[in-house]
């Protein structure tokens, strides 16, 4: 085994891609801080030896009849050994690819856009890191190693979402990310004990495979699933704890793009479906599932439709897209899942980055003000961000079309046709919302210019040709990907059902309206936004902004925040963490308190023996002597 | 023999001497205690001490007898009636007595004199086997002088030193206090 | 008269006496005659002891003389100091000397 790793080309590419990222973030972090450029370069490099690498591992292992594991001896305690190692299965070695792929473009990318920030070498630092725990999550082998790594992840994020610390909002965003995700990787962990109690080990292979079954009892499994769930729900910001990605866009876009839409909250979706057999064994959970993905789809799809923050649109948008996401997986679509966590990547990380173009440009958040500074007139960003929000819409021949209709055949197939009819909603709402801000940016209320030149800082017209097209390009790949990626769709089954026992739901094939009925709602939407927000003369006032109860209910996150700041003030810091406050005061300091007060009191108390009185002392004196007399006389 | 020699039988006649010196003794003791007007006290304390002397007469030593009228009487007692004069505290009202304070005393009085009483009358008193019976002057004298001679000196230098340190104590804390 | 424990319970007698005194006076001029009592009593025991047990009759004297020479300078010593105090508290009351009170 010492020396056999060098030999092995599946582990050398592996062990490569997983670890260079650490590599680079341990030399910038240690010594290049100082010297911005050569920390990013090395950071680049390091991406680009992990992308490289996981290409050759995808290309490599294309047609694989079992998946391999490579693994050393790390924790073994009586009965229960878990290992270390890496774990390359077709579901593994997509997630490996996408993420390389997507981590490589952003760094690109980030050249630009953070180009003269005071923390440029800080965050290539966090980049790596998180580049190397996302990479090793994706190829672990055992829920111990993948849970250590998520954690490791969510540093990252945290780190990298108040990267500009001196901004209250920001590092409030990153606590806020932190302490939510880990309320829900608290349920995570307890699951993962219950496993591991009942079960023996937490190896992935073994919990996917016929055993798990055997071994666990129907309720412990639905339990145990549930409380796994949960991680899932803070990670991938499912409801209730939904309201940390948000704030999360405190951050730099790229990371927003790289962190919060394609890779991170997707490790969420993704460590679903590395446990799906386990997750499927359970119908209740798997309907408690589709139901909170059912949720967070409706729900967040509403927050994005009266937002004016060009992120936040984003962000709710990939809230919403998790939701379909876990609800195709939840609803027995493996494969559907899965493609559409491949296809989202692509586009919304596409999304993310031209926003970040705008942003980067305007020194603005705000969409009506990037229309009225004339905003589409940044051509490659404006094309990109149409095409994407057309393949988030659902719109073909995209990509977005094929993963969705994957979906949604999969839903149709449920014997409950509510869950279908969400998902139509849902196409609807998405198409509705992305394409309102495509107009609000593409087709300015120009009557509002007079207000727009009062405003200072018509924006950065001076972008060196070069930035500008270091920008550019990541976004041209990314788009060239989401048009053909759509395509991509039967291999790319084939090639995740290679060695999986899975049984799965095929939907599609048995309802032809399906695609029409999803495509034309989809155009619908469009079409409601164009009259909106697109044609000469459009007032740019959604219908739901129409109501102010409604608009105040959507913009406020159904008060989900206020929910949680009141349970927060009553529940924890009005009664566990007050309980706990008095007891530290009064049981804890007043015991010692009370102690010294016992003890001046007790002295103040026997000091009167100390009168100052000669005979008093005499008297005791004499006493003593008699009564020691006469002990000497009885017992001498 | 006639009821008047019964009534000066030597026997008796010492009996009644003996029991009068113990009254005396007692009732000088308990007038040095009892009032509260410092002269009496001492005035009893001088009864007390010559009924302490016809004791020791009894006791069969007259020197010593002699010696405690010479030294305590004629001396200390005398000494403690100029401190009085001197210190003049029968201008000052006299305290009202604390009576807490009182019965505290009698009771560890009462204590003690519990213990001594039960010591004494518990222990089987042996007298030594040979008993020398020369009571006379003339032995303790020469005893003072060569076997006890260490004694004789030890007081010479005690009364000294205690004369002195009387003189320096009153001395200088007069002058330290004016 | 002609038994040891008659005169031994006179000196308890006169040694309580002068114990009950001690701790009751508050003069300090009669908390010495107290003491002066208490030391005669300790005298009488020894007299006693001198009379009735004692191989050779010379010690018990030699020793009350002794107690008596100590009499005299502790209360030549005791009256001086009864003189500074007074100097200092201008009394002679001893609960008046309280200052090393607790």
């Amino acid at each position: 085994m010492n020396l056999a790793w060098t030999q092995d080309p599946n582990l050398l590419a592996a062990a490569l891609s997983a670890f260079t990222p650490f590599a680079s973030f341990a030399l910038i972090m240690l010594f290049t801080r100082s010297h911005a450029r050569l920390s990013a370069g090395i950071s680049i490099a390091a991406v680009g030896i992990s992308l490289a690498s996981a290409v050759f591992l995808l290309v490599r292992n294309w047609s694989l009849p079992a998946p391999i594991q490579i693994t050393g001896r790390w924790l073994i305690s009586g009965d229960i050994h878990i290992p270390i190692g890496f774990l390359l299965d077709p579901l593994s070695l997509l997630m490996l690819t996408i993420v390389a792929t997507i981590s490589c473009l952003v760094q690109v990318y980030s050249l630009a856009y953070m180009a003269g920030d005071p923390g440029f070498s800080r965050y290539y630092a966090f980049q790596s890191l998180f580049a190397w725990a996302m990479l090793t999550l994706s190829i672990s082998p055992t829920m111990i190693q993948l849970y250590i790594f998520w954690e490791l992840v969510g540093l990252a994020s945290y780190l990298l979402i108040g990267f500009w610390y001196e901004k209250f909002s920001a590092s409030e965003a990153g606590k806020k990310a932190f302490v939510m995700t880990r309320l829900g990787d608290i349920a995570f962990f307890l699951g993962l004990l219950l496993v591991l109690l009942h079960f023996g080990n937490l190896n992935i292979l073994d919990m996917n495979g016929p055993q798990a079954t055997e071994r666990l009892s129907p309720v412990l499994l639905t339990v145990s699933a549930l409380l796994i769930f949960g991680g899932v729900m803070g990670k991938s910001a499912q409801f209730p704890l939904l309201t940390w990605l948000p704030d999360a866009m405190e951050g730099p876009t790229p990371v927003s793009a790289l962190l919060h839409s394609a890779t991170m909250v997707a490790a969420g979706v993704y460590m679903f479906a590395r446990i799906f057999p386990f997750f499927s064994h359970s119908g209740n959970a798997m309907t408690v599932c589709l139901s909170i993905g059912t949720i967070t789809m409706l729900l967040s799809s509403t927050m994005a439709m009266v937002t004016r923050d060009i992120k936040q649109v984003w962000a709710y948008s990939t809230i919403s897209q998790l939701g379909f996401m876990v609800m195709g997986l939840a609803a027995g679509g493996y494969a559907a899942g899965v493609f559409h966590l491949t296809t989202h990547a692509g586009f919304k990380a596409l999304l993310f980055l031209c926003s970040g173009v705008f942003i980067h440009h305007y020194e603005t958040n705000d969409m009506f003000v990037i229309g009225r500074h004339g905003g589409r007139g940044l051509l490659i960003p404006m094309i990109c961000m149409t095409l994407a929000s057309a393949a988030l819409s659902g719109l073909p021949p995209l990509s977005g079309f094929f993963s969705k209709e994957a979906i949604m055949g999969v839903l149709a197939g449920q014997r409950n046709p509510i869950w279908l009819a969400a998902g139509l909603m849902g196409a609807f709402l998405t198409a509705y919302y992305s394409f309102r801000l495509i107009f609000i940016i593409l087709r300015p209320n120009l009557s509002e210019k007079v207000r727009a030149e009062t405003h200072g800082g018509h924006g950065k017209g001076h972008h060196a040709a070069g930035l500008y097209w270091v920008m550019a390009w990541p976004l041209i790949i990314l788009a060239a990907v989401t048009l053909v990626l759509g395509f991509f769709q039967g291999p790319l089954e084939v090639f995740l059902s290679g060695s999986q026992t899975v049984s799965e739901s095929h939907g599609t094939g048995h309802h032809a309206w399906l695609p029409i009925a999803a495509v034309g709602l989809a155009l619908a939407g469009t079409g409601l936004a164009w009259l909106e927000f697109g044609r000469n003369g459009a007032a740019q006032v959604g219908f739901v902004e129409r109501l102010p109860a409604l608009r105040a209910l959507f913009a406020n996150r159904w008060y989900l925040d206020h929910l949680y700041r009141r349970l927060l003030d009553y529940v924890i810091y009005g009664t566990i963490s007050n309980l706990f406050t008095r007891n530290d005061r009064r049981v804890i300091d007043g015991a010692i308190d009370g102690m010294c007060r016992a003890t001046i009191g007790s002295g103040r108390l026997l000091s009167f023996v100390q009168s100052g009185m000669l005979q008093y002392n005499l008297m005791v004196m004499f006493a003593a002597l008699a009564l020691v007399a006469l002990g000497f006389y009885f017992l001498g | 023999m006639t009821p008047l020699q019964n009534l000066f039988d030597p026997q008796l006649l010492a009996q009644a001497a003996f029991a009068v010196v113990v009254i005396f003794t007692f009732t000088g003791a308990l007038i040095a205690v009892l009032p509260r007007n410092i002269l009496y006290n001492v005035l009893g304390l001088i009864l007390c001490l010559t009924g302490v002397g016809g004791i020791f007469l009894f006791l069969g030593s007259a020197f010593i007898a002699l010696m405690e009228l010479l030294i305590y009487v004629g001396a200390i007692c005398i000494s403690i009636v100029f401190a009085i004069m001197l210190s003049r505290p029968l201008h000052l009202s006299l305290p009202k007595r604390h009576l807490p304070k009182v019965w505290g005393a009698f009771g560890v009085a009462l204590l003690v004199f519990g213990v001594l009483v039960t010591i004494i009358s518990r222990t089987p008193w042996q007298p030594a086997p040979v008993r020398s019976s020369d009571w006379s002057v003339t032995t303790l004298g020469a005893y003072l002088l060569t076997r006890y001679d260490l004694v004789f000196e030890v007081m010479s230098i005690v009364l000294l030193v205690a004369i002195l340190g009387a003189i320096l104590i009153s001395g200088t804390s007069g002058r330290r206090s004016s | 008269m002609n038994s040891l424990t008659t005169y031994l319970f006179i000196a308890a007698a006169l040694f309580i006496i002068g114990v009950f005194g001690l701790l009751q006076r508050r003069s300090l001029i009669g908390m010495l005659i107290a003491i002066e009592l208490m030391l005669n009593g300790a005298s009488v025991n020894f007299m006693a002891f001198n009379r009735f047990l004692a191989p050779d009759p010379i010690i018990g004297q030699v020793y009350t003389l002794f107690i008596m020479g100590f009499a005299a300078a502790e209360t030549a010593i005791a009256l001086s100091i009864i003189i500074a105090v007074f100097r200092r508290i201008h009394s002679i009351n001893i609960e008046q000397a309280r200052d090393l009170r607790g």
